[in-house]
């Protein structure tokens, strides 16, 4: 940290900012980060929202509305369909988008856990599929899941019924799920993991009680084992998403951020610097989305663009440092072809 | 939702390191150390906020003052602002009647009624938006709209400041606190300066969640419980200002032959077709009739508004459906935000003397 740094920061804080907008603070890109580029690993695909790398052989899973696929990286770079026939729900209240699983994430080598937003609040669940080494020649049904968790039914904890699973973390506590439906409580859920059994899905973080901003979306895993959230907000205001972090175990809100972005949908660590990346969709303001770096630094954080984006909506790092993201993208007027796509920027993040 | 608040600023300088590790040394550590500590004796040094509300973001364009307040307060009550004299700002913002009117539709000059109804300029500190459909930002921004709009105050802002700037204390006020006779931005800023310090917080329902579990009557608790529960009414009201400040279609007037189209002639998104800003719920036992149109004339009517689903449109929120709730829970919820958001310490401030 610069001492020039510190004085601008102290004298914010002096002064009590007032709410930022996203232009006033998020810095633009610069030259050096200009120069970054993404290359479209597969494309054509329905609304992706869910990306996870399997860590012993850097296959790449994604979800978007209409299963779960496998891309097995190399020069030819192949895209399998491996789960799929899930029903389909509607996100959104205009612009409105079809969606079905929403969140991949690895437990272990061998399972996929998928968040699926693909049925009504109350009826949502969480699917844990075993995942073979190559990929399959016929890809499986939705119901194939060894583990089915949830639903969150109406009741004590959520007055209509949670819903909208979204991102996918999972850690020595045990497995986290972003959930979307409810907005009196904005829940994160959990379910512990006994010897590679999941148990009972539960409603574990209130993060709108916590934070006075719901939907949480994006999550992933600290370096202490704590879990970093990105809560959109609203979708239809610019520039109040939240960067937050929670204990695992405990639930408790360590750390609040205010970005400036709109909504957080991916979040990243590198695993070669250390960095925080998010993946803004910008819902009310798409031209705004992109790929941003998220430098906290005790009650600040300073957020610059790395890249515009398309509605972004998830990020991976495989082992290597190469950052994943899935993007909607935006159909051409009249187009029937699914506008979405897979993207990968180099390692040096 | 108090609790909200204060976790959501704390200050504790622990607590703000605590979070993401990212291998930061020592250095940067102190440093973020010792800028929380002088945060936070800064932050004494300010007026406190009323307990259960939100930290105040103070305005860096428009820093509060002693004088700046006073002077603001004047020209809110003063009916110089209009054409005919006769309508100020207090006039549609009553003291007395929640700073909002009694009226369904204002009414301005030459008895002219607008389209909506006055909301409470109460807390309005808080709002990232103002206005029904958020097409103000500030309060600096939205203050000079009522005294130029031909249906509120008809007056050209050039004759607005000559009236002003002719009044002798006025404009030795003007140059005292900004350096210069009133202009349309120092007049902005003294409304909004005044503005800023009308706040209700320190309600029942905060000493109650502050632990004092004598100062809910049952009625209100469960009304409380309903309200965070099953009536999901903390779905957009929520916070510290009972206010999520986003847009919500929950169907008022969308059974009109001509609906008002809310926050989409601003947005321009289908989704925010018939949308209003969410308004704060504090004070409300005291700004009837309610909504955007002023078509609810009591607290019961709104909650039934809610109980049956709203007005079924095309846009409905999601968060609006049919609830079921019984005679007596309807009661509860109305006894909650009747008692339970009612502050003893509510900003009843009294018509300063205007200066001739
Ligand atoms: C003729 C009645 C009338 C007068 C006079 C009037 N207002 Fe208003 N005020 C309204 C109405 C009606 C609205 C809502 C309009 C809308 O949303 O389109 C409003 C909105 C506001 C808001 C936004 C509050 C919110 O929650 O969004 C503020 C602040 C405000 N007025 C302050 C003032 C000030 C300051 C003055 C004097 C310069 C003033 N008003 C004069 C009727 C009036
Ligand atoms: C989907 C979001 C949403 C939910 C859920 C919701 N409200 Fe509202 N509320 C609003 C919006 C938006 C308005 C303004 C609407 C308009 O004027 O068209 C409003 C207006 C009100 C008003 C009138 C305020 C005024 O100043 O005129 C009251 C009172 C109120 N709500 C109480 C409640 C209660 C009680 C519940 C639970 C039963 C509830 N609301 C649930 C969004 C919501």
């Amino acid at each position: 940290m610069t001492e020039l740094k510190t004085i601008t920061l102290a004298a914010a804080a002096l002064f009590g900012l007032t709410l930022l907008m996203p232009s006033q603070s998020v810095e633009a890109a610069d030259a050096k980060e200009k120069s970054m580029k993404s290359r479209v690993v597969a494309d054509q695909l329905d609304n992706p929202s869910g990306v996870a790398v399997r860590p012993k052989t850097g296959h790449v899973f994604f979800a978007s509305r209409d299963g779960v696929h496998r891309l097995v990286p190399g020069k030819t770079g192949k895209v399998y369909p491996e789960i799929t026939s899930y029903p389909t729900d509607v996100y959104g209240k205009g612009p409105k988008y079809n969606i079905g699983p929403l969140g991949v994430g690895f437990l272990g080598n061998d399972h996929l856990v998928v968040g699926d937003g693909s049925r009504p609040d109350g009826e949502e669940l969480v699917r844990v599929y075993k995942i073979s080494a190559d990929p399959a020649t016929q890809p499986v049904g939705e119901d194939s899941a060894e583990f089915t968790l949830g639903p969150i039914e109406q009741g004590e904890d959520s007055a209509k019924g949670e819903g909208n699973f979204y991102g996918v973390a999972v850690n020595k506590a045990g497995i986290f799920i972003t959930a979307n439906g409810d907005d009196t409580k904005g829940w994160i859920l959990k379910a512990e993991v006994k010897n590679g059994k999941p148990q009972e899905l539960k409603a574990a973080i209130a993060t709108k009680v916590a934070t006075g901003v719901d939907a949480p979306v994006a999550i992933t895993n600290g370096e202490n084992g704590e879990i970093v959230v990105g809560q959109m907000g609203e979708m239809n205001v610019p520039g109040d998403s939240l960067l937050t972090v929670y204990n695992a175990k405990s639930g408790e809100l360590l750390s609040s951020y205010e970005t400036g972005l709109s909504d957080i949908a991916g979040l990243a660590f590198s695993p070669k610097t250390g960095k925080l990346y998010a993946a803004d969709f910008s819902w009310a303001k798409p031209e705004d989305g992109g790929l941003f770096e998220l430098i906290t630094d005790g009650k600040e954080v300073t957020v610059k663009k790395v890249m515009s984006l398309d509605k972004p909506t998830a990020l991976a790092f495989d082992k290597r440092g190469r950052l994943y993201i899935t993007v909607f993208g935006s159909a051409e007027e009249g187009s029937e072809e699914n506008a979405g796509q897979l993207l990968i920027v180099p390692a040096g993040l | 939702m108090k609790s909200v608040s204060l976790q959501h600023f704390n200050l504790t300088p622990g607590k703000g390191s605590n979070g993401i590790s990212t291998g930061k040394s020592p250095l940067v550590m102190i440093i973020s150390f010792s800028m929380a500590l002088s945060f936070i004796s800064v932050k004494t040094l300010h007026a406190q906020v009323p307990l259960g509300l939100p930290e105040l973001k103070e305005s860096k364009e428009n820093p509060s003052t002693p004088g700046k307040i006073e002077l603001g307060k004047m020209l809110f009550f003063d009916k110089r602002l209009s054409t005919d004299n006769t309508i100020s700002c207090a006039s549609c913002h009553d003291p007395a009647k929640g700073y909002s009117n009694g009226e369904q539709f204002a009414t301005g000059v030459d008895n002219q009624k607008g389209g909506r109804n006055s909301p409470t300029v109460i807390n309005s500190a808080f709002h990232n938006f103002q206005f029904w459909d958020g097409r103000a930002a500030t309060l600096e921004e939205q203050a000079l709209g009522p005294i130029q709009n031909p249906i509120e105050m008809n007056m050209k802002m050039d004759l607005a400041l000559e009236r002003i700037n002719g009044i002798p204390e006025y404009r030795k006020r003007f140059e005292e606190e900004f350096g210069e006779p009133a202009s349309d931005e120092t007049l902005a800023k003294a409304l909004a300066a005044f503005e800023r310090t009308l706040l209700s917080g320190d309600a029942p329902y905060d000493r109650f969640e502050a632990g004092d579990k004598t100062a809910l009557s049952e009625a209100a608790q469960r009304g409380k419980d309903l309200f965070f529960g099953k009536a999901n009414c903390s779905a957009c009201h929520s916070g510290g200002n009972f206010t999520d400040n986003s847009f919500h279609n929950i169907g008022i007037g969308m059974d009109q032959e001509k609906p008002d189209e809310g926050r989409f002639a601003i947005s321009k998104l289908g989704g925010d077709t018939g949308a209003f800003k969410t308004p704060t719920l504090r004070e409300i036992a005291r700004t009837a009739p309610y909504m955007h149109d002023g078509s609810l004339k009591t607290l019961k009517e709104v909650v039934e508004h809610y109980n049956k689903g709203g007005i079924a449109n095309e846009y409905l929120d999601e968060e609006i459906f049919e609830m079921n709730l019984t005679e007596q829970e309807m009661n509860d919820l109305v006894t909650f935000l009747k008692e339970g958001l009612s502050s003893e310490s509510y900003p009843l401030v009294e018509a300063p003397e205007l200066p001739e």
